[in-house]
C-alpha cells in the first residue's frame, strides 16, 4: 500500500505540472482584460500603463515560469518562513504570487478566507453527512414505507431547487418576518471578523452558521442520502444478510454491522472526493449570505481578470482533487479487503 | 516607539475630547456603530491602484483630497481654506498652475503633521511611469508639482488650464502619507501590501483591519481635525453579495445602516422600503437617456453618402417635426416605468451639477399631443389616408434604433405608441448593445453610423466639469467615413455660434462664467430639438431611518460626508 | 426403520406468497405463490432429499422453514415447537438448533469479515463461551470441515468455491444444529469438488447426527444422499416417497418426466427407459393455472385436473402424491 501510494504520488507530479500549465494557457487565451471593470473614464493609454505594470507586455511563457518560481518555490519557503522561522535566501523581498486586484499576495488571501470557508462550507458538508447516513439506512430499509417516501420527497426538492432559492426563502423567514430582537431571528449577512471567544460568541456563530449551512446541507444531503440509500438496497438483498439473519443475530447488529458497514465502503469514497469541493467553497450560497470564502474568491479573481488569483486557486484545487482521489482509492483498499494495491 | 505614538496619540485625542467637552460639544464616538454594506467588496484602499467605485468609496473614510464635491457637483474645500481661483490668486492669469494651501494643524491619524510634501510625493507616487497608476488621467499635462513652504503645493500644467482641478479634488486622487508610502513607489508599489491596505489618513476612520475583497472594520480617527466628529466610535463596511441582498439587510432586516448603488427593479426596491426599516435615497449625476436625431439622409440608396452631411435628412431638418416628436413624449411615465427612484424626467441632455443645470427647457416635462399635432399640422405636414403625414409625398415615417435592453425596448414601444398619436409611423429596431456600442467599422448597425432616423442611448462625462462633453457637437465632431465615423456628434449638428461658445469656454477659467456658456450650448442643443433628453438617470442607495446625515453624492465618494453621520435617538 | 424414529420438522400447509406491486402508487396488483400449500415432515437423522425445476420454490421452502421469511400461511413445527409466528427474540432463540448452507458460497459470506470472525459470529451472539474457548470451538470447526487453521483470518474471496462452501458449513455447524437446510450447496461447484463437498455432509450427519433438507436439482445426487425424497412442481409438491420407491417407481407424472430425463446409471436395468418430455413453459407462480397446477403440461392429463386441485394423499405406506389418477 505504501509503494503503490507513493507510486502514485511521484505520478501526480507531472500530471499536475501539466494541469498547471494547461490552465495558465486557458486563462491567458480567455478574452479577459484586467483593465476591463475600470470606469470607462480611464483612457486607454493609462490601462496600457496598468498592463505593463502587471507583467502582461512579456510572453506567455516568461510569464508561466515566473508564476511558477513563485509558486512552487518562494511561497513554500515564505511558509517555512512564516511558519518556522526558518529562513532560506532572501526572506523579505522575495516575489510571491500576487493579485493583481488587491496587490497583495494570494496566498495569503486564501489563507484568510480558510476559516470561513471551512466553517461553512465544512460544516455543511458535516452536517450532510450526519444527516444523509442515517436517512438513507432508514430509507433503504424501510424501503417505500412512508419514511422513505418523505425521504424521496425531501431529496427531490433539495436536489432541483436551487440554492439561491432556498437561501432567499431562509432569509425572508428567519431574517425578515421573524423580529431582530427574537430568539429565533437569524442574521442574513455573515459575520467574517467574528471571533469566538465564550459561551455567547459560540452561540452566535452558530446562528450565523445556520442559514448557509442549512442551505448547502440540503443540497448535498439529497444527494449523499439518495446514494447511501441505493448502496444499503444494493447490499441488503445479498445473500450474506441472509447469513446473517440465519445466525441468528439481532436484526440491529445484521443492519448496522453487517449492512451498514459494506454499504459505506462506497460512500465514503464518494465522501472523500467530495472534499475538493469543499475547499471550492459554495459559489452562490456564500454570495446569498456574505460568507467571501474561497468560491466568491474565485469569482471575483475571474470577473476581474485576475490571472495570478485564478491560476493559483485553480491550481489547488487541482492539487486537492488528485490527492482527495488518491485518499479516496486508498480508503477502498482500507475498507475493502477484495481490493489490494501492491 | 510605537508604544509612544500611540500613547501620545490617545493623550492628544483624549485632551481635545475633554476640550471639546468643556465646549460644549459632543463628543467623537458617541453613537457606537455603523454598518455599511457594499455588494461589491473592496478589495484595495489605494484608490491609485484601483479605479474601481468600492475601492474609491472605501478609501474616502480614510484618505481625504484637498477638495471636494458636494452633493450639486460643487467644489467644497476639504484639507485647504479656499479653492484656488483666478480671482483670489490661486490660479495663475495664463492659466497653466494652480497653488493649493493647506489648512494650518492638521495632523494624519498617527498624530504627524500633513505638509505640502505629502501632497508632492503623492503627485510623483501617481506619476511614477512603472507605478500602473490608474488615475493618471487626472494628472493630465502636469509637469510638475512643488512644496512651495511647509503648506503650499504648485502644480504647474504644460499647457493652459482653465479647468485645473484635475489632481487632489475629489475621492479618485487622495493624499497618501509619505512617510508611509516611501519605499512603495513605481514598480514596488504592489508589493506594498500593509500600506494599501491600511493607509493612515486625515479621514474620520482608520483601519484597523482589513479583509480583501470581505470586510473591513474600522475605528474612529483620535486626530480627527474635529473632536466632535465622527459621531461613530467603530464602523464595519461589508462586501458581497447582490444588490437586492444588500438592500434587504436595510430595509428588511436592519442589520446594516447604509447599501450602496441598488440597481434593482424599482418596484422591488419600493416594496422592501414599505417595511419601514429604512429609506431610499437617489441623486442625480449626468447620465442622461436621451434619443439622437439624424439630420442627414439615412437612406440605403446613398452608399458611401448615406448618414452624412452631404444629404440632409427629408424631413428631421424641419425642426417643426423634431419639436413635435419631443413634445409628444411623457417623460414622467418613462420615468416611473423604467427607473423609479432612480431616474427623474429631464429637459436637458446637460441636466447637472446644479450650476450647469438650464431651467429654460421644462416646458418639456408635460406631455402635449395637441400641441404637436397643431405644430404639424401648421408647418404643412397633414394626415394622409393612412393618418400618416405626410407633405410632398414624403412621409413622417421613423426607423427608431437602440441597444437590446429590457427597459429601453419597453420605452421603444410607448413612444412609438405617442408618435403613432401625432400621425407618424416607427419602426423599431434594437440592436446587441455589443455591436451598438463596439466600435466595428464592419457593422452598419453601430451608434456612431446611426443608419437610422432617430436612436436612443445614455451617455454621461466623469467629473463635474462639461466642456470635454459639451464638445461632443463641434462641427469637427461628425463622424463620417473620412474619419473612419469616430466622433461623438451622432445628430451630425453643426453650428457656427456653437463651436465659438465653446472656443470661448476653453479659455475662460472663471466658473460661473464657464457655466453660463454650458447653459448656453446645451440651450442651443436644446431648443434647436437635435437632442431629446428623457430621462436623467441617478444613483439609489438606501439607508436606515436610524442614521442621520446621509447627503447622496454622485460627484465624490458616496461616503464622503460619513464625519457628519450619526445615529437618531 | 421410518416408524421407529420420530418427526424432527412438521410443516403444515405452508404458504409463501410475494405481494407484486406496481405503478407509480405502488398498489397491490397480485402475489407470487412462490410456495403454495405444501405439508410434509422430516424425521431426525433422515434426509429428505427436496427436488424440482429452477424457480419452483424449493429455496423458499427453505427459507420459510426456517422462518428467515414471515411466512403467509401455514404451520411450522421443529423440535417441537411451533415456530411459524415467531418473531424477535424468540426466534432468535430457535436459531441455534436450526441451520442453513447456502447455494452461493461467495455471496453469503460477508466479503469484509475473516473466515475466523465469520464461524465466531454467532458463537458471540448464542453463548457465553470466552475468547480463547471460542477460538477453540472455531479452529476445531475448520478442522472438521477441512479448513487448515492458519485460514482463519483470511478473506472470503481469498478462497476456492469449494473451500468457501466449507466456510458456509462449518459456519452453519457452529451452534451444534440439530436441522440443517443445505439449499443446492453443491450447485456452484466443479464437478471434481462437488463429491468432495457431498461426503463431507455425509461424514457431519454421521458425526453430530444431524437431520438434512437437501435442496436440489440434481436428481442423482439427491439419489445418492437422500432417505426420502419430494418433488416439487410450481409451489406444491407432487410427489413425496422413500428414496427407492421413487426412483423404482415414479407415480405422479411429473415425477415420471423428472426421472426420465435422468441418464440411467444401468441403462440395461429393469425398466426399459423412455424419455419423456413435457411440452409447454412452467406457467408463471404469479398466475398459476386452475386446477392441478401440472395439467397444462401434463402428458395424462384429464377433464377434470383443469378444474380440481387433487387433494395430497398417502397412496402407498410411506408414498404421498397429489394426483388425480390415483384417486
Ligand atoms: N423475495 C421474493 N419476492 C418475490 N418473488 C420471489 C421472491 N423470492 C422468490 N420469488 C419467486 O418465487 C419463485 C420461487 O423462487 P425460488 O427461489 O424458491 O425457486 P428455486 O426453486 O429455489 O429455484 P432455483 O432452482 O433457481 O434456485 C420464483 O418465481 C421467484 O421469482
Ligand atoms: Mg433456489
Amino acid at each position: 500500500m505504501l509503494n503503490y501510494t507513493i507510486r502514485r504520488l511521484i505520478f501526480a507530479i507531472p500530471t499536475l505540472l501539466f494541469i498547471s500549465f494547461i490552465i495558465f494557457i486557458i486563462l491567458d487565451m480567455a478574452p479577459n482584460d484586467p483593465t476591463g471593470n475600470l470606469p470607462l473614464t480611464i483612457p486607454p493609454e493609462v490601462r496600457q500603463k496598468i498592463r505593463e505594470s502587471l507583467g502582461l507586455d512579456a510572453p506567455m511563457y516568461i510569464r508561466y515560469l515566473l508564476w511558477c518560481n513563485q509558486f512552487f518555490i518562494n511561497e513554500p519557503l515564505n511558509m517555512l518562513h512564516q511558519w518556522f522561522g526558518w529562513c532560506i535566501g532572501d526572506c523579505e523581498g522575495r516575489l510571491r504570487v500576487e493579485s493583481w486586484i488587491t496587490r497583495s499576495p494570494v496566498v495569503d488571501s486564501i489563507v484568510e478566507r480558510m476559516p470561513q470557508t471551512l466553517w461553512v462550507v465544512g460544516m455543511s458538508y458535516v452536517v450532510s453527512i450526519l444527516v444523509a447516513v442515517p436517512i438513507g439506512v432508514i430509507s433503504a430499509y424501510k424501503q417505500y414505507s412512508w419514511f422513505d417516501q418523505a425521504g424521496t420527497l425531501v431529496s427531490m426538492i433539495g436536489f432541483a431547487v436551487p440554492t439561491f432559492f432556498t437561501g432567499l426563502v431562509l432569509q425572508i423567514v428567519f431574517s425578515t418576518m421573524i423580529p431582530s430582537d427574537h430568539w429565533a431571528w437569524l442574521p442574513s449577512k455573515y459575520n467574517t471578523l467574528h471571533e469566538v471567544t465564550d459561551w455567547q460568541s459560540f452561540v452566535y456563530q452558530m446562528r450565523q452558521m445556520a442559514m448557509p449551512v442549512t442551505v448547502l446541507a440540503l443540497y448535498n444531503m439529497a444527494q449523499l442520502s439518495r446514494f447511501m440509500r441505493a448502496s444499503m438496497l444494493d447490499n441488503l438483498s445479498q445473500d450474506y444478510v441472509r447469513t446473517a439473519r440465519a445466525k441468528g443475530l439481532r436484526e440491529r447488529t445484521v443492519v448496522l454491522v453487517h449492512v451498514l458497514r459494506n454499504s459505506l465502503i462506497p460512500v465514503v469514497t464518494v465522501i472523500a472526493l467530495g472534499v475538493p469541493t469543499i475547499f471550492g467553497g459554495a459559489i452562490i450560497t456564500e454570495q446569498i449570505f456574505g460568507v467571501n470564502g474561497l468560491g466568491a474568491l474565485l469569482i471575483i479573481g475571474i470577473q476581474g481578470a485576475d490571472i495570478p488569483l485564478v491560476q493559483t486557486l485553480t491550481f489547488i484545487f487541482a492539487v486537492l482533487i488528485v490527492l482527495f482521489n488518491l485518499i479516496a482509492d486508498i480508503l477502498y483498499g482500507l475498507l475493502d479487503p477484495r481490493i489490494r494495491y501492491e | 516607539m510605537k508604544l509612544s505614538k500611540i500613547a501620545m496619540a490617545t493623550a492628544g485625542a483624549s485632551m481635545l475630547a475633554t476640550s471639546a467637552f468643556a465646549a460644549g460639544h459632543e463628543m467623537q464616538g458617541r453613537d457606537g456603530h455603523v454598518g455599511i454594506i457594499y455588494w461589491q467588496a473592496a478589495s484595495i484602499l489605494n484608490p491609485y491602484l484601483s479605479g474601481g467605485t468600492k475601492d474609491i468609496e472605501a478609501a474616502s473614510l480614510v484618505i481625504e483630497p484637498l477638495a471636494r464635491y458636494d452633493q450639486d457637483g460643487n467644489m467644497v474645500p476639504w484639507l485647504v481654506d479656499e479653492i484656488p481661483t483666478v480671482e483670489n490668486g490661486g490660479v495663475a492669469e495664463d492659466l497653466t498652475s494652480i497653488t493649493w494651501k493647506l489648512s494650518e494643524g492638521l495632523v494624519w491619524s498617527d498624530g504627524t503633521p500633513v505638509t505640502s510634501a505629502d501632497v508632492v510625493f503623492t503627485a510623483n507616487y501617481c506619476m511614477d511611469p512603472e507605478g500602473g497608476c490608474q488615475q493618471l488621467a487626472k494628472f493630465g499635462d502636469v509637469t510638475s508639482v512643488e512644496a512651495l513652504d511647509d503648506l503650499t503645493i504648485k502644480i504647474t500644467f504644460g499647457v493652459p488650464k482653465p479647468f485645473p482641478y484635475g489632481p487632489f479634488v475629489g475621492g479618485q486622487t487622495p493624499i497618501l502619507q509619505a512617510a508611509q508610502f516611501e519605499g512603495c513607489s513605481g514598480a514596488a508599489a504592489p508589493s506594498c501590501t500593509d500600506q494599501n491596505f491600511g493607509p493612515i489618513g486625515t479621514g474620520p476612520f482608520v483601519v484597523t483591519e482589513f479583509r480583501a475583497n470581505d470586510t473591513i472594520s474600522m475605528e474612529a480617527n483620535p486626530n480627527y481635525r474635529d473632536p466632535s466628529k465622527p459621531a461613530f466610535a467603530t464602523l464595519t463596511f461589508k462586501g458581497g453579495g447582490d444588490a437586492t441582498a444588500a438592500a434587504r439587510t436595510v430595509l428588511e432586516t436592519g442589520e446594516f445602516d447604509y447599501a450602496w448603488n441598488l440597481q434593482i427593479a424599482p418596484e422591488v426596491l419600493d416594496e422592501m422600503e414599505s417595511a419601514g426599516k429604512g429609506t431610499i435615497v437617489s441623486g442625480f449625476g449626468t447620465l442622461v437617456e436621451r434619443i439622437m436625431i439624424n439630420l442627414t439622409d439615412p437612406n440605403p440608396d446613398l452608399g458611401d453618402e448615406r448618414s452624412t452631411v452631404a444629404h440632409p435628412h427629408p424631413f428631421l431638418s424641419d425642426i417643426a417635426v423634431r419639436q413635435a416628436l419631443s413634445m409628444a413624449i411623457d417623460r414622467e411615465l418613462l420615468t416611473e416605468i423604467g427607473y423609479g427612484q432612480a431616474g427623474r424626467p429631464t429637459c436637458n441632455v446637460l441636466p447637472a451639477p446644479a450650476i450647469y443645470a438650464s431651467t429654460a427647457n421644462d416646458a418639456c416635462l408635460v406631455q402635449d399631443i395637441a400641441g404637436a399635432n397643431a405644430l404639424l399640422d401648421e408647418a404643412g405636414w397633414l394626415p394622409g389616408a393612412d393618418g400618416i403625414r405626410e407633405k410632398d409625398g414624403v412621409r413622417l415615417s421613423i426607423l427608431y434604433q437602440t441597444s437590446t435592453n429590457a427597459v429601453r425596448q419597453d420605452f421603444q414601444a410607448l413612444i412609438k405608441q405617442w408618435w403613432s398619436e401625432i400621425g407618424v409611423e416607427t419602426e423599431l429596431k434594437n440592436i446587441d448593445a455589443g455591436v451598438f456600442f463596439g466600435g466595428d467599422q464592419s457593422s452598419p448597425d453601430t451608434f456612431q453610423k446611426l443608419f437610422a432616423d432617430v436612436e436612443m442611448y445614455a451617455n454621461n462625462f466623469d467629473g463635474t466639469d462639461p466642456e470635454a462633453y459639451m464638445g461632443n457637437w463641434k462641427c469637427s465632431e461628425i463622424p463620417s467615413p473620412e474619419n473612419a465615423w469616430l466622433g461623438g456628434n451622432m445628430p451630425r449638428y453643426c453650428s457656427e455660434a456653437y463651436d465659438g461658445l465653446l472656443a470661448e469656454m476653453a479659455g475662460t477659467a472663471d466658473i460661473d462664467e464657464r457655466a453660463r456658456l454650458a447653459k448656453a450650448m446645451n440651450d442651443m442643443l436644446m431648443q434647436e430639438y437635435v437632442i431629446i433628453p428623457l430621462v436623467d438617470r441617478g444613483r439609489v442607495s438606501a439607508h436606515a431611518n436610524t442614521l442621520e446625515g446621509v447627503v447622496l453624492n454622485t460627484w465624490d465618494s458616496e461616503l464622503w460626508n460619513v464625519a457628519d453621520w450619526s445615529r437618531a435617538d | 426403520m421410518l416408524d421407529g424414529t420420530k418427526p424432527l420438522v412438521r410443516v403444515d400447509d405452508l404458504k409463501m406468497h410475494f405481494p407484486i406491486f406496481k405503478g407509480v402508487l405502488r398498489r397491490r396488483v397480485g402475489e407470487v405463490k412462490a410456495v403454495d400449500g405444501v405439508s410434509f415432515e422430516i424425521y431426525e437423522g433422515e434426509t429428505l432429499g427436496l427436488v424440482g425445476e429452477s424457480g419452483c420454490g424449493k429455496s423458499t421452502v427453505g427459507r420459510a422453514l426456517l422462518r428467515l421469511y414471515d411466512i403467509t400461511d401455514g404451520h411450522i413445527e421443529i423440535d417441537g415447537s411451533d415456530i411459524s409466528t415467531l418473531s424477535g427474540e424468540a426466534l432468535r432463540d430457535m436459531r441455534p438448533r436450526m441451520q442453513m448452507i447456502f447455494q452461493d458460497p461467495q455471496a453469503s459470506l460477508n466479503p469484509r469479515m475473516t473466515v475466523g470472525s465469520i464461524i465466531a459470529e454467532p458463537l458471540d451472539e448464542h453463548t457465553n463461551l470466552t475468547r480463547k474457548e471460542k477460538r477453540e470451538k472455531v479452529a476445531k470447526l475448520m478442522d472438521a470441515v477441512g479448513l487448515a487453521r492458519r485460514f482463519a483470518d483470511r478473506y472470503p474471496h481469498e478462497f476456492s468455491g469449494g473451500q468457501r462452501q466449507r466456510i458456509g458449513i462449518a459456519r452453519a455447524l457452529a451452534l451444534n444444529p440439530k436441522f440443517i437446510v443445505c439449499d443446492e450447496p453443491i450447485a456452484a461447484l466443479d464437478v471434481s469438488i462437488q463429491a468432495q463437498v457431498v461426503n463431507l455432509l455425509e461424514d457431519l450427519q454421521q458425526e453430530f447426527g444431524l437431520t438434512y433438507l437437501f435442496i436440489s436439482h440434481d436428481l442423482s445426487m439427491v439419489r445418492h444422499l437422500a432417505t426420502r425424497v419430494a418433488v416439487m412442481y410450481l409451489g406444491k409438491i407432487a410427489e413425496l416417497a422413500p428414496r427407492d420407491a421413487l426412483y423404482a417407481d415414479p407415480k405422479h407424472p411429473y415425477t415420471q418426466a423428472l426421472l426420465s430425463a435422468v441418464p440411467h446409471p444401468d441403462p440395461a436395468g429393469d425398466r426399459q427407459h423412455e424419455r419423456i418430455i413435457l411440452k409447454g413453459d412452467v406457467p408463471s407462480p404469479a398466475n398459476p393455472p386452475k386446477g392441478c397446477n401440472f395439467c397444462t403440461r401434463c402428458p395424462k392429463v384429464m377433464e377434470i385436473c383443469r378444474s380440481e386441485t387433487p387433494e395430497w394423499r398417502e397412496v402407498d405406506a410411506g408414498r404421498f402424491v397429489a394426483c388425480h389418477l390415483y384417486n
